[in-house]
């Protein structure tokens, strides 16, 4: 009986072996000869543009063989990769908080000697600058396309009654009083997707407050609350123009409800059109920077790095097929396939197609005129974009004391130790901090 | 008796193997999971200890006590409205009814339609279905929409988490009500023991493992939702329904506070399983009472 | 059988029959949005309640046919099947045999008890806090592909399952077993021959309650496979969904197809928990 036993014992767990050997049988298949370069990019929306662009360069590489991995939720994907220590070659990420952390974790290499550097654009090398937490030698990524934030609009209805596009804080407010008297919501907001939020906050934030404002709260030398009393004040005027309820309204309602002219202008970023085209294929859809200053000169565009390549540290030896592949993917031909995929603004100088929806922006893009997305400075756990929405909701008469005063304080709880580390550091190299923010 | 000793050792033979993947899967990676807790992990790259900075942070952190309560309160009312209508539906679904198959099939449907379809259809009723109906009906309360509403979100989330669990409780009442044999109702029938009196003295008492059962997996399942709130309110509107899987996923995974959000995790754990065997331990004395 | 006759004489109790109809409604109208949603295309997607109610401008499967498409449908779903069915497998097999040896000695053992309390508050634990721990596990081992994903799942669930064997034993009176061991036969026998059968409605819920959780399961696939080129059905579907926008036509074609297996399933193991009333006849 015990046999009995024993044998069906063995049998089970031979069962559950045999079925382990069978499914982990599919390994990965080793390149003959040929160094294998893999990229794991974090825009799925875009894996058509990059399946043409993998085959593309394996045609006309004989010792190089390019991988390009645009999974779904790959920022999960890219994390659990580095705690099972499976690192890819080159990160294809936002220039957000992630790239931030994953500098000051040292897993990023250095490019600097990188050659095609020299064609990007300032504004978008600059803007990974600001990223770093501590000031760092070096370049550790290499911006490919920028996405823009602003104010759609809808053109048709705009040529019907002749309004214009404005340009100063007040030409806008009178806009929109334009708007509604002829009976038209002038803006409709999807605030019951609290991201949304972030969306005029950051359009009002790079005209009206000093884009290395975080920088300098970490250093010590400054306080969110003076800064940006009035990105607060700017954005919660806007309710009065907005549907009633906007915190009913996901991003998707707000997309269909422009798209079919529901409201005159979409306070949004360039990301959000294909979502509007889905709805409204025929929207003719243009926009303009959102002008929160009173003084013109002071406004400027919305703009951040929406994809761009890191290699990851230890990478030296391959540095070669790296840079190779990369100069592939800055070509010229290579950048206008993903043009016409994606609407995007490319990083790297030159003349390319932009999509006609930023017409508007046009002038902003070429004059180099530009600031980053302040998010991408705010750390994702201290839910700025809930804050941001609790604020709007709050109608007190104190309720911009009350966020701002709860800004600075969350600021330090959700950044003790960065703040520790950048202190150490500017005590130690104390001229850099009179360099300025960064 | 002489098998005694055989049926021990079979019992231990069963028991260990199984113990031992039990705890490689799951004790092990809890252990490593709450050692991360006392440091300032993000996920990835480097650390440094912390000590027990983690810990007190939890007790201060007004954030993470609003989603305790939150999570209770949302939990405690849908574990009863659960287990009563899914009490009502398995009794039903196992009377001689018409179309028993069919009727089990749709009851069973809510639970296995995804978070992104639930998101869409209950954000559309709570958006633009019920206000319109609160509206012609003259109801102050649902003329605008329960989402939007920071005392009113938490009931919304109420009625799907509800919606989706029902279902799977539902199953198990079914699949407790066939072990109560039916010459137990003959017999009452000759007593002329009928309707709630048949319910609460012959039906009740023998499935009451499974209501021990139920309630302790529909409370775990509540207090751990995280479905229904990334698909209707992602936490708000102003954080009034931020759960505190919520946080311990959106804070810990995407965010990087993966060595705080340990210290969540496991506090969670352990609040959880105190709650249980307090459960649990009622209603086994119930069970032994009968 | 006795009982089956007397259930013909049972008359058809319509009033519960209707009230279980009615309670159909809360099912049927989200059931109908999702299929409207699934037919029509994102250009006829309204805000308003009219809109979003009414047929589709032509009647089409294309949104399926695309969705098929896009998820690589017949891959995704082999490797659905695959997991949830081996999962489902031996978790009858392991929860059982742990339900059978732990509940029946948790009246004698105090060890068993706490072996008991111990198994069933890992039911607790956030997936959460075990993620990146089993990340690394995982791959150390070897097995981050989908003999992984299943012996995760059968770890998962066996708290629940061995929750619900124990459950069901405690109505299976001890004294069947007594009879066979008279005879001689070991408990390894008596398991499998007298209690094993006996609980089969038993088996037909822990089935559909595994593979319902495994069939819908995003999270562990996603963390544990990524990288070994293969989907499942669930994590297929995030395809629909980028950082800013939705495809929620395409999506919801997905997703009822998605849900048509599950559904079948549950059908047929529903009959199987009704058979079970059969061996009522024992007590």
């Amino acid at each position: 009986m015990k046999s009995n036993m024993k044998t069906a014992g063995s049998f089970l767990l031979a069962g559950i072996l045999a079925s382990a050997a069978l499914l982990s049988g599919c390994g990965e298949d080793t390149a003959d000869g040929k160094t294998v370069v893999e990229i794991v990019q974090y825009k799925p929306e875009a894996v058509k543009a990059f399946e043409a662009l993998e085959e593309k360069f394996n045609a006309t590489h004989d010792n190089i063989k390019l991988v390009i991995d645009s999974p779904n939720d790959a920022m999960t994907i890219i994390k659990t990769r580095f705690v099972r220590e499976d690192f890819p070659d080159i990160i294809g990420i936002g220039g957000d908080i992630n790239y931030s952390n994953f500098l000051d974790a040292d897993m990023l290499m250095d490019v600097s000697d990188y050659s095609g550097l020299s064609d990007i654009k300032e504004s978008y090398l600059r803007i990974d600058k600001e990223l770093e937490f501590i000031p760092t030698e070096g370049v550790y990524a290499v911006p490919y396309m920028a996405n823009a934030a602003g104010v759609l609009y809808n053109r048709e209805m705009f040529k019907e009654n002749g309004w214009k596009i404005p340009e100063t804080l007040d030409e806008f407010y009178a806009l929109c009083e334009d708007i509604q008297k002829k009976g038209i919501q002038p803006l409709y907001f999807g605030f019951k997707d609290t991201w949304t939020c972030l969306a005029p906050w950051n359009a009002i934030a790079v005209d009206v407050a000093d884009s290395t404002i975080c920088a300098q709260v970490n250093a010590g030398t400054a306080k969110f609350a003076d800064e940006y009393r009035p990105v607060a004040e700017i954005t919660q005027s806007l309710l009065q123009y907005a549907q009633p309820d906007p915190f009913a309204y996901s991003y998707n309602d707000a997309c269909t409800a422009f798209a079919r002219g529901e409201s005159a202008m979409y306070v949004i970023g360039s990301y959000a059109v294909a979502q509007i085209k889905s709805a409204n294929p025929d929207i003719d859809i243009d926009s303009f920077v959102f002008p929160a200053s009173n003084n013109k000169d002071e406004n400027v565009l919305n703009s951040g790095n929406d994809l761009q390549w890191s290699v990851m540290a230890g990478n030296e030896e391959k540095k070669d097929a790296i840079y190779e592949v990369l100069d592939f993917l800055y070509d010229d031909e290579n950048i206008q396939i993903y043009l016409d995929d994606q609407s995007a603004v490319p990083c790297k100088k030159g003349d390319f197609e932009l999509p006609s929806m930023l017409d508007g922006m046009k002038p902003f893009i070429e004059a180099d005129r530009m600031a980053d997305y302040q998010d991408h400075h705010y750390p994702s756990e201290m839910a700025v974009d809930a804050m941001i929405q609790t604020y709007l909701l709050d109608t007190s008469a104190t309720a911009t004391d009350t966020f701002l005063e709860k800004f600075d304080t969350d600021w330090v709880r959700y950044n003790r130790d960065l703040i520790a580390k950048v202190q150490k550091y500017y005590a130690e190299n104390p001229e850099e901090l009179s360099e300025g923010g960064n | 008796m002489k098998g005694d000793r055989e049926r021990k050792r079979t019992f231990m033979l069963i028991t260990i193997p199984i113990l031992a993947l039990f705890i490689c899967f799951n004790t092990l990676p809890l252990i490593k999971g709450f050692i991360y807790s006392f440091t300032n992990f993000k996920g990835y790259g480097s650390y440094d200890w912390v000590g027990a900075r983690n810990y007190v942070d939890l007790f201060t952190d007004g954030r993470v006590g609003r989603s305790y309560l939150f999570t209770f309160k949302y939990a405690i009312v849908g574990t009863i409205l659960t287990n009563v209508i899914s009490l009502v539906i398995a009794l039903g679904l196992n009377s001689k009814i018409k179309g028993k198959s069919v009727l089990r099939g749709i009851y069973f449907i809510p639970n296995v339609l995804g978070g992104l379809v639930i998101g869409y259809i209950f954000s559309f009723f709570f958006t633009y279905i019920l206000p319109v109906v609160g509206q012609s009906l003259g109801i102050e309360a649902l003329s605008s929409s329960m989402l939007s509403s920071t005392s009113q979100a938490w009931i919304a989330i109420v009625i799907v988490g509800c919606w989706q669990a029902i279902a799977m409780n539902t199953i198990i009442y079914i699949s407790g009500l066939q072990t109560v044999p039916e010459d137990i109702y003959e017999a009452g029938a000759i007593d002329g023991v009928t309707g709630w009196r048949k319910f609460k003295d012959l039906t009740f008492p023998l499935i009451i493992p499974f209501f021990g059962i139920n309630m302790v997996l529909s409370m775990k399942n509540f207090l751990m939702v995280f479905d229904q709130v990334m698909a209707l309110t992602k936490g708000g509107p102003a954080q009034s329904t931020e759960s505190i899987s919520y946080l311990i996923y959106n804070n810990g995974m995407s965010g990087g506070q993966f060595g705080f959000q340990s210290a969540n995790a496991f506090l969670f754990f352990v609040t959880i399983v105190v709650i249980s065997v307090v459960q649990m331990t009622i209603t086994n004395k119930k069970e032994e009472q009968l | 059988m006795m009982s089956k006759g007397n259930k013909q004489t049972r008359a058809v109790n319509w009033p519960v029959t209707i009230l279980l109809i009615a309670g159909c409604l809360t099912i049927f109208f989200p059931l109908y949005m999702a299929f409207i949603i699934a037919m029509k295309q994102p250009s006829e997607m309204t805000n308003n309640i009219a809109g979003a109610l009414s047929f589709p401008q032509t009647w089409s499967l294309a949104n399926f046919r695309e969705a098929m498409q896009v998820t690589d449908f017949w891959n995704s779903l082999g490797n659905s099947l695959l997991i949830t069915v081996v999962t489902v497998v031996i978790s009858i097999i392991l929860h059982g045999m742990a339900g059978y040896a732990i509940g029946r000695s948790m009246k004698q053992s105090k060890i068993y008890n706490i072996i008991y309390m111990f198994i069933v508050s890992g039911m607790f634990v956030p997936f959460a806090i075990l993620m990146m721990p089993l990340v690394k596990q995982t791959a150390q081992m070897g097995i981050a592909n989908r003999f992984g994903v299943i012996l995760l799942y059968v770890v998962f669930y066996m708290p629940l399952n061995v929750m619900l064997y124990r459950g069901y034993l405690s109505n299976i009176p001890i004294a069947i077993e007594e009879a066979a061991r008279v005879d001689g036969a070991s408990t390894w026998k008596i398991y499998w021959t007298i209690i094993f059968p006996m609980m089969k409605p038993m088996h037909a819920t822990v089935a559909v309650l595994t593979a319902m959780s495994t069939w819908n399961d995003v999270m562990t696939p996603l963390v544990i496979m990524s990288g070994t080129g293969k989907n499942t059905l669930p994590l297929a579907q995030l395809n629909f969904q980028t950082q800013f926008g939705t495809n929620y036509n395409l999506a919801f074609a997905s997703y009822i197809l998605a849900l048509i297996p599950i559904l079948l399933f549950y059908i047929v193991c529903q009959k199987q928990i009704i058979n079970g009333v059969a061996n009522g006849a024992v007590k």
